[in-house]
């Protein structure tokens, strides 16, 4: 009598102080502060009816939310730069399930012949240094996609790179970009389909995350020199970028069951007390 | 309610409150799943102290259990029993929900700050004379190689820092360099961000492989430099008995 007093008492007290403690105890851990301003990944917004994938400056846009990363010299390797002219991006995503569409936003005084960006993923299971690719020496790197769009050509190439020069063009082109200069701002779309047949580039699988970084090059002519080209460009760091997935509503199939096994438990337990009480 | 029961929550909540508030004055603040496990600890203490004997189960847990089982109740007590016994439910469901549906946030990074450096870098001792002369070469040539991530104050605000992640390191934080043998550094500085282990995450890592520009000349004096300019000491080695 006295033991199943017992191991009924350690089961509801285990049972609610298991799923109270757990639900507050590890939820209620802020996340690490983000800095102030910044974001750190990117959604792609589901839409219904077309994607402004020509358009910059379609009016579709105003309406998705944006996320803001801030940019670097490129620092690290020969041959560096110090200073860039762009220091932050704005990028915007929408999907219809089929294809994407992709809209960087950066201040750049004044539109020239030069002029790049450049969207950079990761492929494969592998991860890659943000670096082309650069390879690790304890890790062993996959490659990346590079989408690269160029003023010059006004239209995106789909490239990749495993290393320092190692960048090339692929075979086959999936990736078209638009863009558009603006009172000091360039707009660019790069669009793409979701999926490709070519393994050279990255899958977007709606609901899984991507890693993402940014690209870009003032092709301002500076003492008859362009101001930045090649490795001397704005960089970001490695980010974060999602198609957003549509609501699976099967979850609620199992949210029902575990509200009614709930409740199962406590009819039984409440059964066996007034068993217990009128023995 | 009084007796064991309350004895019982007066001791959870107070331990809550010397976790939570307290302890952290002294030491630093405790994550909220070291909290859950100090009072998951205390509640089985207070559940193996209260059902030792028969009459301290049945003080214990026989308001509880007759709580549940709806015994004698009106009013009050009985809507309270109502409401647990629908709250419990819906709070599983509620768990059910937030565990199966799709993360909202992008996947955790549990990067190792400072995983274990190779063996050939373990245990090396700095070459170079900590002098004057040597101190300022390396300040020099931080400056020149260091400055522009890590900052001109070593503090790692240099200009190019903002758009790296992670940022580059804080030489003034005591949680950096002063928690490291100048060994250490010679490895992190020498093979660069791409010479971290997997749980250092060298695929996000900006920093540069010094090993293909500069000297190990360079990289011990531009240590000694940093230390200086930072004002911090590295760790030393641990004195044998």
């Amino acid at each position: 009598m006295l033991n199943r007093l017992r191991f009924l008492s350690t089961i509801t007290f285990v049972g609610i102080f298991g799923i109270l403690g757990y639900s507050i105890g590890f939820a209620s851990d802020p996340p690490p502060a983000d800095e102030v301003g910044a974001s750190v990944s990117v959604r792609m917004y589901q839409v219904e009816g077309t994607l402004p994938v020509d358009d910059p400056n379609s009016t579709q846009w105003a309406s998705v939310p944006e996320s803001e990363f801030n940019l670097a010299p490129q620092v690290h390797w020969p041959e560096r730069i110090q200073e860039v002219t762009v220091k932050s991006v704005k990028v915007k995503g929408l999907h219809d399930g089929q294809n994407l569409a992709i809209l960087v936003e950066y201040e750049d005084p004044t539109e020239d012949a030069k002029d790049a960006a450049a969207v950079e993923f990761m492929v494969g299971d592998k991860k890659a240094h943000f670096a082309h690719g650069q390879p690790m020496l304890q890790v062993e790197g996959g490659p990346v996609n590079i989408w690269f769009w160029k003023k010059e050509n006004g239209k995106a190439l789909d490239m990749s790179a495993k290393g320092f020069k190692t960048l090339t063009t692929q075979e086959k082109q999936d990736v078209k970009a638009t863009g558009a200069w603006e009172g000091g701002s360039w707009k660019i779309v790069f669009t793409r389909a979701l999926k490709t047949e070519d393994e050279k580039d990255v899958q977007i699988e709606p609901g899984e995350w991507r890693s993402v970084a940014f690209a870009f090059w003032d092709g301002a002519v500076v003492d008859g020199l362009v101001k930045e080209k090649g490795s001397q460009k704005a960089v970001s760091s490695w980010w974060s970028i999602r198609a957003e997935p549509s609501a699976d509503n099967s979850i609620f199939a199992w949210v029902i069951l575990g509200l009614a096994l709930a409740a199962g438990f406590e009819f039984v337990v409440i059964r066996k007390l007034r068993k217990g009480q009128s023995a | 309610m009084r007796g064991p029961i309350a004895s019982g929550a007066i001791l959870l909540a107070g331990m809550f409150i010397f976790l939570k508030f307290i302890l952290p004055l002294m030491t630093a603040p405790l994550p909220a799943s070291l909290i859950y496990l100090y009072l998951a600890l205390t509640l089985s203490g207070i559940m193996i102290f209260g059902t030792m004997s028969a009459s301290g189960l049945e003080s214990l847990m026989g308001p509880i259990f007759r709580f549940l089982s709806g015994e004698g109740q009106s009013g009050v007590g009985h809507m309270a029993r109502l409401a647990v016994l629908v709250l419990f439910p819906l709070l599983v469901g509620w768990q059910t929900y937030t565990r199966l549906a799709p993360s909202d946030a992008p996947p955790a990074e549990n990067r190792t700050i400072h995983p274990a450096p190779p063996g050939e870098f373990v245990g090396l001792a700095n070459p170079y004379q900590n002098n004057e002369a040597n101190i300022n070469m390396g300040k020099g040539l931080y400056a020149a190689y260091c400055s522009p991530c890590h900052g001109a104050n070593y503090d790692g605000k240099g200009t190019a820092a903002p758009g790296f992640n992670p940022p580059p390191a804080n030489f003034s934080d005591p949680g950096t360099i002063a928690q490291l043998q100048e060994s250490y550094l010679f490895w992190r500085i020498k093979k660069g961000g791409v010479g971290l282990p997997v749980e250092g995450m060298p695929w996000k890592s900006a920093m540069p492989r010094w090993e293909v520009e500069l000297p190990d000349e360079f990289i011990w004096k531009i240590i000694m430099g940093e230390y200086d300019g930072a004002h911090q000491s590295p760790r030393t080695w641990e004195e044998e008995e």
